[in-house]
């Protein structure tokens, strides 16, 4: 098999934007960002990053972004995950392994509706601009 | 102790990064007979009295978890070295960088398994870090080189959905291409393979890989 070059790379990206329609700023897209503390990584947290990924791009939504942050100081509910989707309430979520990352990319990113069995914290709503 | 090597390898890479390193370098030698990883960071170092100390396993140093008072990333390393009888060298000057450095025998029962290389890289160099990071990993003869910099370069911001698609593309085909035994060993007849668990820990892992192809 032959190896992927930067320059297949820098091909592939160029392929990509040409195809790409022009989008609005990014202020308008969702973040994700995931602890990647010494717990966060030793309950999962990279395959939960991958599970992101994975069916984020299979659902063909590409506007979000995804972060990593160290200790949420959380431990025992990692891995947690901070989900920020415009318009609604920034949520915590704790235990997000592969199946609840899927979930919270379908029910919350996608579906506009909180995991609510998996929330481990959200700010009051009076806070919320 | 962490479920994978690959575990281990990120929250070391973390370590440097939490030490404030620009200039991160890991690189991991898979062999037969032997896994070498290299972590070599410019950041800010331990003196002789914070390097004993860190070795201590359950060391933190106070700041980084509000909640928790012990330190768990060298303690799990130094645990897996331990029970395998592979072997450990850190190598720290304040103000000027760590090496960490170990050897573990791939074929030791307690090791635990390598994982998904794959996954960790994609994380690690996606990482929003200030700073650069360069990732060689090679498996017996073959090898590829990632650098954060020049995929930065080619890909723009490594947070965006688009970029980080095709940065796991380049990682996972360049993990193939070293993966693939099929070069190395042709045929394996299962009997040898049951008998070899290097070889049937390569197979494990190119089936992981190979899933994504369709
Ligand atoms: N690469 C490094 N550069 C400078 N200091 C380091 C490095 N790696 C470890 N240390 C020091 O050693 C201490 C212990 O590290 P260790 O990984 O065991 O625990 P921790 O990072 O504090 O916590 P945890 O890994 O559980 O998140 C750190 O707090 C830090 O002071
Ligand atoms: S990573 Fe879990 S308490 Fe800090
Ligand atoms: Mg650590």
């Amino acid at each position: 098999m032959a190896k992927m070059t930067l320059e297949d790379l820098r091909k592939l990206r160029e392929g990509k934007k040409a195809e790409m329609t022009q989008r609005d700023s990014s202020d308008k897209s969702a973040r994700i960002i995931i602890g990647m503390g010494t717990c966060g990584i030793a309950a999962g947290a990279k395959e939960a990053f991958d599970a992101f990924l994975d069916e984020l791009s299979s659902h063909n939504v590409t506007d979000t972004k995804i972060a990593q942050t160290g200790c949420m100081g959380l431990c025992f509910s990692e891995p947690t995950v901070e989900v920020e989707v415009p318009g609604m309430p920034r949520v915590i979520y704790g235990n997000v392994d592969d199946k609840v990352a899927r979930r919270i990319v379908k029910e919350h990113i996608i579906g506009k509706a909180l995991v609510s069995d998996h929330i481990f914290d959200k700010p009051a709503a009076d806070i919320i601009k | 102790m962490h479920a994978t090597i690959c575990n281990m390898i990120i929250d070391l890479v973390h370590n440097s990064i939490e030490a404030g390193a620009t200039e991160i370098t890991l690189k991991i030698e898979e062999k037969d007979s032997n896994l070498s990883v290299v972590i070599e960071d410019n950041g800010r170092g331990m003196n002789a009295e914070t390097l004993t100390k860190a070795m201590d396993p359950f060391y933190t140093d106070g700041q980084k978890h509000k909640h928790r008072k012990v330190g768990l990333g060298l303690a799990f390393l130094y645990q897996t070295v331990e029970m395998t009888h592979g072997t450990v060298a850190i190598r720290s000057q304040e103000g000027e960088g760590t090496t960490v450095r170990f050897n573990l025998d791939p074929s030791h029962i307690d090791l635990p398994e390598f994982g998904n290389f794959a996954q960790a890289a994609v994380a690690m160099i996606s990482h929003g870090f200030e700073g650069d990071l360069t990732i060689e990993h090679s498996v017996n003869k073959k090898s590829y080189t990632a650098n954060k910099a020049e995929l930065i370069e080619v890909l723009g911001d490594l947070s965006e959905m688009e970029s980080l698609i095709l940065l796991k593309q380049f990682i996972e085909e360049n993990e193939k291409d070293i993966l693939d035994c099929e070069a190395i060993f042709p045929v394996i007849h299962p009997e040898i393979r049951n008998q070899q668990s290097t070889i049937g820990n390569f197979n494990e892992r190119w089936a992981i890989y190979g899933k994504n192809d369709t």
